[in-house]
């Protein structure tokens, strides 16, 4: 028996932490900044994937410091998988149905992740014109309407798990202990997975439809950006 | 209602030996539970082919759901056969044994990993020091009473432990009752000076971590135990317990 601190435990709080910080918080971000797409290709082009790269000013290492936190929180996930039976077909409770979609959710998150960081991220510095117009590439990929299904699959998948997650981590540290609490941040949880997919959806619609042309009315205040009299300058141009 | 009960059962001649289902029928009567119907089919152990077969075998002990010998799975689902009625069953009554412990014959299992980790987990109270413990009786706060009560009434059973996901003869968890009995005897005034061995026992591997929260275990205890109250509690207290390790030195 241990009498001091465990390795696993650790481990496994560090895995949970992981998926909080930075991993989820790091979701929503991405979430509400790309949700901004439908306000057109300069708006996204010069203040989302430009403001981000200003705001950042140590860009390299955030990132790096993402891509590690999302391998670590990922791949030792999947030695959790590992020791997993489910049994939903012989046990029908909710819990239990939440336990296995945390499970498959991992799997189609993480996959996607890899698919969405190659064809977003990684062609930005593979190939100029992506790097240019991000806004174009991102409408030119959703032309085909199966790559805007496994948008939707990857974006409920990994809104699914983050928000399932923080229910579960507020079990696991100790937060939400007893079935009252538990069912209160359970409907917490349900909340934050319908706005921050509501938000997923709102950005792939954004692509699709962007405002086009001079006539809209009140979109400043729709965003409450200060920017957004640069945005009317770009759109005269 | 028929005139016969049926019966389908997983058999298994040894620990070694692969399983086999086999068929019986028995006249019906009123009022059978599934241990009285295995008695008869004891005295006649003939099955649906007119065969003279050996007689099924089985735990049971109390009688009255309180020992948890007898659990197994009827018609899939993990409960006591003594406290199972016949005539609340829907025919052929499906038995097999529970599948997360081994076979030992038929329907008996053998719960030792239970046992063991109650042993692993201090599950108990300290009645011995190099000090008075017990001067007096200790005073209990009713209430505290109350709800450890309910975890007192835990039979080793394992029907939580066969519901669980996480619970399997190839993962090293320990399993939702004796994380019951852990925060049971945490909340006790003496049982409480174990409190960071037990801690620690459930801290490493296998232990509170490798509950993946599916929640199974508390839906099918048949003596409504609350574990995973005692699951949140101890979340709290190995967090706890974690700053105190890494702080409190
Ligand atoms: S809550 Fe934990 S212990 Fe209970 S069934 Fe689920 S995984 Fe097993
Ligand atoms: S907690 Fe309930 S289901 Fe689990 S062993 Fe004890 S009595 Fe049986
Ligand atoms: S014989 Fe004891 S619980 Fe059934």
């Amino acid at each position: 028996m241990a009498d001091s601190l465990n390795a696993h435990f650790l481990t496994r709080k560090i895995h949970s932490l992981l998926g909080l910080v930075p991993v989820g918080a790091f979701l929503v971000f991405h979430l509400w900044e790309n949700s901004q797409a439908r306000f057109g290709a300069e708006h996204f082009n010069e203040h989302v994937v430009e403001g981000i790269a200003v705001a950042l000013n140590y860009k390299v290492i955030v990132e790096l410091t993402l891509a590690c936190a999302i391998l670590a929180h990922g791949i030792y996930g999947l030695v959790i998988w590992w020791q997993s039976k489910p049994n939903i077909t012989q046990y029908h409770y909710g819990a239990n149905y939440r336990y296995y979609l945390q499970r498959v959710t991992s799997l189609t998150t993480f996959a996607f992740i890899i698919w969405h960081v190659y064809h977003t991220r990684i062609m930005v510095e593979l190939d100029e014109e992506v790097a240019r117009d991000l806004f174009t590439h991102m409408q030119r990929l959703y032309a085909d309407p199966w790559i805007i299904v496994l948008y939707v699959i990857g974006i409920v998948g990994a809104t699914f798990h983050l928000a399932n997650g923080l229910w579960l981590a507020g079990i696991t540290w100790g937060v939400t202990t007893h079935p009252r609490a538990q069912r209160i941040s359970a409907a917490a949880c349900g909340a934050v997975f319908l706005l921050l997919t509501t938000i997923g959806f709102h950005s792939i619609y954004g692509f699709k439809y962007p405002y086009e042309g001079e006539d809209q009315p009140g979109h400043a205040d729709v965003i409450g950006d200060p920017t957004a009299s640069d945005l009317d300058q770009h759109r005269s141009t | 209602m028929s005139s016969e009960i049926k019966f389908k059962i997983k058999r298994q001649d040894g620990p070694n030996n692969s399983p086999y289902w086999e068929e019986f029928a028995m006249p019906y009567a009123p009022s059978h539970n599934v241990v009285s119907a295995l008695m008869y089919l004891r005295e006649h152990p003939i099955n649906t082919r007119g065969e003279r077969v050996r007689p099924v075998v089985w735990d049971c002990n109390c009688m009255e759901e309180v020992c948890g010998a007898c659990t197994m799975l009827i018609n899939g689902v993990p409960k006591q056969s003594c406290a199972a009625l016949v005539d609340d069953l829907a025919q052929p009554i499906v038995l097999e044994p529970l599948t997360k412990f081994p076979v030992v014959r038929d329907l008996q299992v053998d719960r030792s990993r239970m046992f063991d980790a109650l042993r692993m987990t201090k599950a108990w109270v300290p009645i011995d020091g190099t000090y008075d413990i017990h001067v007096h009786a200790p005073i209990i706060d009713p209430k505290v009473q109350q709800e450890r009560y309910e975890f007192s009434r835990c039979m080793t059973c394992g029907c939580c432990m066969e519901a669980c996901p996480q619970y399997h003869p190839d993962s090293a968890f320990v399993g939702p009752a004796p994380l019951g009995q852990v925060y049971l005897h945490n909340a006790h005034p003496t049982g409480r000076f174990f409190r960071d061995d037990r801690l620690h026992s459930i801290m490493g591997e296998g232990g509170l971590t490798d509950c993946g929260n599916a929640q199974n275990c508390v839906q099918v205890c048949p003596k409504n135990i609350p574990l995973t109250t005692a699951i949140g509690g101890l979340g709290r207290q190995t967090t706890m317990q974690m700053f105190k390790d890494i702080f409190m030195k």
